[in-house]
């Protein structure tokens, strides 16, 4: 094999510390989506990929094939991926891209072979059914689908990637699968947080199955399964309604089956069933069902044990429920000295129906989130937690009666005015010098300065927001884009951020996460007793926890928590020290679970995310 | 640890501003000094001494010593050879540990601090014998008056606040137990003390202190707005003068006229030394101002320092701006918690002091002290002077 005379080292740690959120798959800035992804589809043809294909070619994981000459051909070194991925990890791909071009110019310019993949008989058979391009078992395809950042699974290359057109396409191909034994799992978009997504044998990506129909008149939206969640939400927000949708980049038919889909919004519009109105799927033996058909599975009954790995069925489309969405609706953050406190409101305003969706966020999330940078991420941080002393951050989604019943309740609120001060304002933060006398001069009642009525304006003046200061700790040559970025209304607005939540993989932007994910009654001391055995384990393993969110649903009754395990996936202590972790923790929330009879893990949801809630919670 | 007879003293409090003072003073006239008190964060009493005694400028050697303890338990919670080592040469105690928090939400940890911990110093100072106790309070320990407050116990049961309340508390704790036990004891209640009149130098810069830093910032925050073109601050007619002055128009209402009972932390200092050296001084002693600044003159004294003009004090029934500009109403915020102190009309008789110390008093407070004491507070940052090259 050809030996490359200079890898570019720089590149390569770029490439290696992809998160794979697949979020330069979903035009999520209005900058447009690489070209070549758009017209190619399989991953490898997206910057996601093409880091992957960069990182094996200079390991020599991989050979250079045709394709892999391909991917890099077609890459015009746009930016955009700079764009994308610099809003979320702050990171630079068009490196790597720029890396990966030269290195396939340079190895063939010093006549290296391009490596040919035969085709055998299965793939013949393969291309017969979805059309030649769609099936392949080319390594610079299949070795985007090889690994993610799913620290407990063993990783396996497919021998073949297959993106079939329909689902009569995909039935043809599990019976025929099936026929020749050869195993099969289903991909979704980015890193799969139960690492379900590896085979040897052929990986399914249902990217091209992307259609959305709306049938408004019964207030549903039929999405394929390679319908993102930005993408209908998109398309949902354009008609005036509103989805129940997860991480933007998501694949939302594989989001419920895998997790039941939570958010914020999950205090009003629930979780798992509660989400959707229909599913087809296609069994294993390639027939076709649905959920409404009388003599269907009954995908609403649910276990607490771990489910077999392999699914039971694909699912090919999900009736999704639309909501109606009022002109009202705003957002604001509620802020709390003590996670009781946060709890007892969330409680409170869920039990009462006050809010659409609620959240409490810690530090980790509201610094991350406020955040365009790292710098600005450990100042916010050290802003909101130790200076102003709200390490605790309720966010809630309201219309105006909803707002109105928060204020009459008598909490000091961080409204939609004071957030994008804010947020715009945070380079200044670091230096006002007012803050700390606002902390050390509140009076009797935490935050009382927030219910000054002209605080926003002094906010104002103190911190002179724009976009162009918001902008002015990114990279100089970005700084333009992003200044007009930050111009349009919805990035400041609470309410299309938690909607789009195109900020919420930034959480993993300092490092990658583990996220222990589980459903439990709001009983401070028990989530405070766990919080500590959670930050127990992650202390002994050396790594950092950290309180995530805790979203309280279903009247009150019950919460979601997510609790993150943060580790570095290139170190191998590191990953050695996570799997330990995760696995105690796993075990403690076993433990919990069999004590109080009301600790659910999402870990066991996985492929039982049709289940209804009630068989979920209360079972 | 050594010391004659009458020159050793058991100092509380001696991290905090008046104990620092206090320490500093007793050190410079010869006296063994002491320390009681906690470490704080990961620093041990003695490195918080020794960086104070660094600042001072002192080199007191084997006169000096600082004792770990914990007001919370018996003996200090220390062991029974320490604390009987410590009552064999107590001497004089000086009680000055105290917090200071205004805040209600602060309650239980004010309680504890000046009340609660109280009953393990007075078993010190029982079972040592001590020669004297004194206890510095407050001279606002008298609660809500107005007239003249006498050098007495308290009687009154309404205080503006929880600090108020627990000084108070103990002293009538205080006063019980040495009736009760025969130990001498003098209870020092000086009214609000700012830095040092001769160089500005200060530990701690609240109070008055608040007031200036509040206008700074405000000022601050106007003079920011106005760089970016001012819309809002002309909205509210603030603007920047051909002089550079900002033109901040801002009124301070308050009920009525009254005073602010300022006093210089040397002058704390001399006076208590006064008293402790002087003797058979049992008893109650006002350490306060015979002439003390109104707000008026407090207001033009900030407006000169942070080159401000339009300040107006109002004197109206209810106290409040029924419209405030954004600047009034923050600083109404601001400043909130030390309202009450002023327009006091509270006059402290200072008989037994002045019998005591004659030809001491604390000095006018001049704008060119008030502006000494405030430049240190800017080059400090407001914060801790011994992290700062001050």
């Amino acid at each position: 094999m050809y030996a490359p005379g200079n890898i570019d080292s720089e590149a390569l740690r770029i490439a290696k510390n992809c998160r794979h959120y697949a979020m330069c798959k979903i035009d999520f800035l209005g900058s447009g989506i690489c070209a070549s992804g758009l017209e190619k589809q399989y991953v490898s043809y997206f910057p996601q990929g093409r880091m992957d294909l960069y990182a094996a070619i200079c390991e020599k994981a991989i050979p250079v094939t045709e394709q892999c000459v391909e991917i890099a051909d077609s890459c015009n070194l746009c930016g955009k991926c700079d764009y994308q991925c610099y809003f979320v990890t702050e990171m630079r791909p068009s490196i790597v891209m720029k890396a990966l071009k030269d290195y396939v110019d340079d190895y063939l310019a010093n006549g290296g072979d391009i490596v040919p993949v035969p085709e055998d008989p299965i793939l013949a058979e393969m291309r017969r059914i979805v059309g030649h391009f769609w099936a392949t078992s080319d390594p610079a395809i299949g070795i985007a689908y090889h690994h993610d950042l799913c620290p407990h699974v063993e990783f396996k290359m497919p021998q073949y990637v297959v993106m079939p057109n329909s689902k009569e396409e995909l039935a043809s191909i599990i019976r025929l699968l099936n026929h020749h034994e050869i195993p099969y799992v289903v991909r979704g978009n980015g890193a799969s947080a139960h690492g379900l997504v590896f085979s040897e044998g052929v990986v399914l990506d249902l990217h091209r199955m992307n259609t959305i129909e709306f049938d408004e008149k019964n207030w549903l939206v039929k999405a394929g399964p390679g319908v993102a969640a930005f993408d209908l939400q998109s398309a949902a927000a354009r008609r005036g309604f509103r989805v129940h949708t997860a991480e933007p980049a998501a694949l939302v038919c594989a989001n419920i089956m895998t997790s039941g889909l939570l958010s914020t919004f999950s205090t009003t519009y629930g979780i798992s069933a509660d989400n959707f109105i229909d599913a087809e799927f296609i069994a294993r033996d390639g027939s076709l069902f649905s959920l409404n058909d009388m003599k269907s599975p009954n995908l609403f009954s649910y276990q607490n044990l771990i489910a077999e790995n392999e699914a039971f069925a694909i699912c090919v489309s999900v009736s999704m429920k639309l909501h109606p969405v009022t002109s009202d609706e705003r957002g604001i953050l509620v802020p709390f000295k003590s996670l009781a406190d946060a709890l007892d409101f969330a409680r409170e305003c869920s039990i009462r129906h006050i809010g659409l969706a609620i959240g409490i966020l810690g530090e980790e999330f509201i610094s991350s989130f406020i955040a365009p940078t790292k710098r600005l991420a450990a100042e916010a941080r050290d802003i909101f937690t130790r200076r102003l002393g709200m390490p605790y951050l309720v966010l809630l989604i309201g219309d105006t009666y909803a707002l109105r019943s928060v204020n009459e309740m008598g909490y000091p609120v961080i409204d939609q005015g004071l957030f994008k001060t804010l947020y715009q304002g945070l380079p200044s933060l670091g230096s006002a010098k007012w803050l700390d006398l606002l902390d050390e001069l509140a009076d009797d009642e935490p935050f009382s300065y927030l219910k000054l009525g002209q605080f926003g304006d002094l906010a104002e003046m103190a911190l002179a927001p724009s976009p162009a200061q918001m902008a002015s700790d990114i990279d100089p040559d970005l700084r333009p884009f992003f200044e007009k970025l930050f111009q349009r209304p919805e990035m400041t607005d609470l309410v299309w951020l938690n909607t789009f939540r195109i900020q919420s993989a930034r959480y993993n932007r300092e490092k990658p996460t583990v996220g222990l994910v589980f459903y439990l009654p709001i009983d401070t001391a028990l989530i405070i007793e766990i919080e500590q055995g959670l930050l127990d384990i992650a202390a002994k393993h050396h790594l950092k926890g950290a309180f995530g969110f805790i979203t309280p649903f279903d009247n009150g009754k019950r919460c979601v928590w997510e609790y993150d395990y943060y580790f570095d996936h290139n170190d191998p202590d590191d990953m050695a020290k996570i799997q330990q972790a995760a696995h105690e923790a796993g075990a403690l929330l076993d433990e919990y679970s069999a004590q109080t009879g009301t600790v659910r893990q999402v870990r066991y949801v996985v492929n039982r995310g049709c289940c209804r809630k009630e068989n979920l919670l209360y079972t | 640890m050594e010391g004659e007879s009458g020159r050793s003293i058991i100092l509380t409090g001696a991290t905090g501003f008046l104990g620092a003072f206090l320490m500093s003073g007793l050190l410079e006239r010869g006296y063994h000094v002491t320390v009681l008190g906690r470490p704080a964060k990961n620093m041990r009493l003695s490195d918080r001494i020794s960086g104070l005694v660094g600042w001072f400028g002192l080199d007191p050697g084997p006169r000096l010593s600082a004792i770990e303890v914990d007001f919370s338990k018996k003996h200090l919670g220390l062991d029974d050879e320490t604390y009987g080592d410590l009552c064999a040469n107590a001497g004089k105690v000086i009680h000055c540990a105290s917090d200071t928090s205004f805040a209600e939400r602060n309650r239980k940890q004010v309680m504890q601090a000046n009340v609660d911990s109280l009953p393990s110093l007075l078993d010190l100072a029982v079972d040592s014998r001590a020669e004297h106790l004194y206890y510095v309070s407050s001279a606002y320990a008298c609660g809500q008056c107005t007239g003249l407050c006498m050098e007495t116990p308290i009687k009154n049961q309404r205080f503006t606040n929880v600090y108020e309340e627990s000084k108070a508390q103990a002293e009538e704790i205080i006063r019980r137990s040495c009736q009760d036990n025969d130990v001498p004891l003098s209870i020092l209640r000086p009214s609000i003390v700012y830095g040092h009149s001769e160089t500005g130098r200060s530990l701690k810069f609240n109070a008055l202190y608040y007031a200036v830093r509040s206008m700074l910032l405000i000022r601050d925050i106007f003079l920011n707005d106005i760089r970016q073109g001012g819309g809002k601050s002309k909205k509210w007619g603030i603007s920047l003068d051909d002089d550079g002055i900002l033109n901040l128009p801002m009124k301070i209402c308050l009920p009525n006229k009254g005073s602010v009972n300022l006093i210089p932390i040397d002058y704390f200092v001399a006076t208590v030394l006064r008293i402790i050296e002087h003797p058979g001084t049992s008893g109650i002693y006002h350490i306060t101002s015979d002439n003390p600044p109104d707000i008026t003159t407090l207001a033009e004294y900030a407006q000169r320092f942070l080159g401000l003009r339009g300040i107006d004090v109002l004197w109206n029934q209810s106290g409040k701006n029924a419209n405030p500009n954004p600047a009034e109403e923050l600083f109404d915020k601001l400043f909130e918690q030390y309202r009450p102190y002023l327009s006091d009309e509270r006059i402290f008789d200072q008989s037994r002091t002045r019998s005591i110390a004659p030809g001491i008093s604390a000095p006018p407070f001049t704008y060119e002290i008030f502006a000494q004491c405030m430049t240190y507070a800017v080059a400090c940052d407001w914060g801790w002077p011994l992290d700062h090259s001050v």
